[in-house]
């Protein structure tokens, strides 16, 4: 192709694009060009603004999305590691990472400038990127806290790099990352789509460490509330927090201000992230009485062993000597249900991955396991030292993961997630404050 | 012996499973089902006729509700069905079971004869340690991987005798330190150790002390082996439970990360595994199907290693073609479900319904 010949290709290619793009929406920026197509393509946005793709979660406010929001059925995790020489452009990086992830989780008609130059959206989702229950979940690990960007004074006093547990098998190119994305939408191409958008904002700054993908299973009742199945086939979910539950949420989730914490803290939560790898083959295997065993509960109903439905209370009160549910079943030493244990529930909000296969030919498959809390050695440490005990160990192994913590949310347009570590507007509830030493 | 995870299974088996003999209730009970179901509707019968099939209504719907040449009502058998599928017991919370649970004491020559199968592999690997030591002083580097594959494979034909050990067994493997352990890690010895140093160049004299050390520990498993109890069910799922550990840990290449020795360590791991099955042979014969089974598969596996082996060796995971590689992995799934069958069909217990909540029922 001569170059004159591109360059009209590409004139005609404006004028479709231009008849494409013609906006809804939240910053709708439009290529000039032919309007004849408008009406057909405005009927098809609005068609698809009707549907099921129209759910929109606000993106800025006190606490970041993605953490109370129900679970949309789709997932992807991408850790980075910041690259960036200077401090600065550490900052500008996360601004537009924020900036952009707070426009697509708004959603909006896909822009084109310059028909010379690539264009700024890649196009995935067509010329308007409809919200579809997107959000975008900004976390930090600890090493970003380290002396390359003057951030040690303002690392939150719990968040420190995920250590190995006595039966993990982590690999440290799937572990930690100065950054992480969750990213969670209804439809798997919004996932994609927005992973592909946000590292190409970032690049050159935040490089890529390590990515997973998550699904969740479907729900299947038999009634609305039911929980849904993990890839060993049971329940999961059954006992977890109502995030509705305002109060709770403040018990068990948010930092609040004061406790030790840098006062930019307030309103975010630590999230633990576990790569568990199941050895499904293995679990398919077991015997259906071990399994139950193992887990503690019906893996039909998911009702506690002897017990009828799936939120009855198991009462390990009348069985003491686990002789109904063992002592070392899976539900009992995750939440053994006392006063004393009460604060130590966590906020689960899992996905399962699939990632092909093994060595040996093996189904590579497990639990993206995602948890929210106020404070990890108070609450997942505790709880995961438990569950060295319960036999469910045996058919696991952690690969990957890392502690992260997930700030307050942009407090407004200009603001950015994370900006409170450098002493911006949320380092204190929204107020401004510029200097550092403010911070701490 | 073992890897490194498998050291935190204290008996992946509690008590007993769920026994065999079900199935064929659950396929009476859904023809049972599907012809006595009345007229169920799936919610969609009202919607558009181009969805799906059209639901022919069942004919029999509401006219028969007995079980044929009984008064025992249609619903009733269902439930029974269910619950002898679900429990084991009745309605009337009587035992059902139809495989009569075999005693633990049966398991105790087994076992003995097991021992004395792991104590001739123990003699073996120590003569084939020492003579790694004396290679390790003045041999080559190709005869030094030689002897450590020759000393490993003894070690690794012990298979059922894993976790039985405990610290011993992480000296000798190495693994203490995880998959990945550092050269400074004082935990970092064993079979682990030597096949790093042999396999990444170092220098082969500087390996000598710890030749010494495995040399000494498997003395001391030698002395420690007729000591060590083995619980009769415990016996029972070990043999799947090896070769699984094999798949997972050495096929993966994850615990053999040098010398990529995974087809020899599957292959001791196998016969071990068969070790356990002859031994328990007596116990299994006339139990369901499950010796014929598990004979066929080892045989399949046995065939493949001896094709796979040239001149005394086997080759390293990543010298295998697609083929033969594809092969290996699927027998070895084959000979697992095989395998698993083998601890179900020897129940030492009856299965019980766990008690109700609050004692209801």
């Amino acid at each position: 192709m001569s170059p004159l010949d591109r360059r009209q290709f590409l004139g005609r290619s404006a004028a479709l694009l231009g008849a494409g793009a013609v906006g809804l929406g939240v910053g709708a920026e439009v290529a000039s060009g032919s309007q004849d197509a408008a009406p057909s393509a405005a009927e098809a946005t609005e068609r698809v603004l009707a549907d099921e793709l129209a759910a929109r979660q606000p993106f800025e406010g006190y606490h970041q999305q993605g953490i109370l929001t129900p679970r949309q059925a789709q997932a992807a995790f991408v850790a980075l590691d910041a690259i960036a020489p200077r401090r600065n452009e550490l900052i500008e990086a996360l601004k537009e990472l924020s900036y952009r992830a707070g426009a697509l989780t708004q959603g909006g008609s896909v822009a084109t400038i310059e028909i010379d130059d690539p264009p700024p959206d890649s196009g995935l989702l067509g010329g308007y990127n409809a919200p579809d229950g997107l959000t975008v979940t900004i976390a930090f690990g600890a090493s970003l806290f380290d002396g390359r960007y003057g951030l040690a004074a303002a690392r939150p006093p719990g968040l420190r790099a995920m250590p190995a547990f006595a039966k993990d098998g982590l690999e440290p190119d799937r572990c930690h990352g100065d950054v992480l994305l969750q990213i969670c939408a209804e439809h798997r191409d919004t996932v994609v789509h927005t992973m592909r958008e946000l590292l190409r904002t970032t690049a050159g700054v935040l490089t890529p460490r390590w990515r997973l993908d998550g699904f969740q299973s479907t729900k299947r009742g038999p009634t609305p509330r039911s929980s849904t199945r993990n890839l060993f086939g049971f329940r999961d979910g059954t006992a977890n927090p109502d995030p509705s539950d305002a109060k709770l949420m403040e018990r068990l989730v948010w930092v609040k201000p004061g406790a030790g914490e840098p006062a930019w803290t307030a309103g975010g939560t630590y999230q633990v992230v576990r790569t568990i790898r199941m050895h499904v083959e293995f679990w398919d295997r077991v015997g259906m009485f071990e399994q139950t065993n193992m887990i503690g509960r019906d893996r039909v109903t998911g009702a506690p062993l002897g017990g009828t439905h799936e939120f009855e209370d198991p009462r390990y009160d009348l069985d003491p000597h686990g002789r109904r549910i063992p002592l070392s079943a899976h539900i009992r030493l995750a939440n053994p249900r006392t006063p004393a244990t009460e604060d130590q529930r966590i906020l689960r909000r899992p996905y399962n991955y699939d990632r092909g296969l093994d060595e040996a030919g093996n189904l590579d498959q497990g639990l993206l396991f995602v948890a929210f809390n106020q404070d990890v050695a108070r609450q997942f440490e505790t709880i995961q030292k438990r569950l060295e005990a319960e036999e469910m160990a045996d058919y696991i192994t952690p690969v990957g993961g890392g502690y992260y913590f997930a700030p307050r949310a942009a407090a407004g347009s200009g603001d950015w997630v994370g900006s409170g570590m450098f002493g911006g507007p949320s380092a204190l509830g929204g107020a401004s404050r510029p200097q550092m030493q403010t911070v701490r | 012996m073992r890897s490194r995870r498998s050291f935190c299974r204290p008996g992946r088996l509690r008590g007993a499973t769920i026994l065999a003999g079900g199935l064929g209730l659950v396929v009476v009970a859904v023809l049972l089902g599907s012809a006595l179901a009345p007229s169920h509707s799936d919610g969609r019968s009202g919607g558009v006729a181009s969805e799906g099939p059209a639901r022919v209504a069942n004919p029999l719907a509401g006219q028969v509700t007995r079980v044929v040449g009984t008064d025992v009502p249609a619903a009733r058998f269902g439930e029974e069905v269910a619950a002898r599928e679900d429990f084991e017991e009745n309605l009337a919370g009587e035992k059902v079971s139809d495989l009569l649970p075999i005693s633990p004491r049966r398991f105790a020559k087994p076992v003995r004869e097991y021992k004395a199968y792991a104590h001739g592999w123990v003699e073996r690997a120590i003569a084939d340690a020492e003579a790694l030591g004396a290679t390790l002083s003045t041999g080559s580097r190709a005869a030094a991987e030689r002897a450590w594959e020759r000393a490993w494979g003894d070690y690794m034909h012990l298979g059922a005798d894993y976790g039985l050990f405990g610290r011993l067994e992480e000296e000798l493997d190495g693994t203490a330190g995880g998959p990945k352990a550092s050269p400074s890690d004082p935990e970092f010895v064993g079979f682990r150790r030597l096949e790093w140093g042999i396999w990444t160049g170092r220098p082969l004299r500087s390996l000598s002390p710890y030749a010494h050390r495995l040399v000494a520990d498997l003395k001391r498993l030698r002395k420690a082996l007729p000591g060590v109890r083995i619980d009769a069910l415990d016996y029972a799922t070990r043999g799947h439970e090896i070769v699984e550990d094999a798949q997972r840990d050495l096929l993966s290449g994850m615990d053999v990360p040098w010398s990529h020795a995974g087809v020899l360590g599957t292959a001791a791991a196998v016969a071990s595994a068969e070790e356990v099955f002859t031994t328990l042979k007596p116990l299994l014969s006339g139990r369901e199907d499950t010796e014929p089974e598990v004979e066929s598969w080892l045989h399949r596996l046995r065939g493949l290693f001896a094709s796979l082996r040239h001149d005394g060796r086997y080759p390293s995971t990543t010298q295998m073609g697609t083929e033969e590689r594809e092969r290996l992995n699927g027998y070895v799934a084959g000979a697992l479900t095989a395998l698993r069958m083998v601890p179900s069909t020897l129940e030492t217990e009856a299965y019980e319904a766990p008690p109700s909540i609050g004692g209801r029922r």
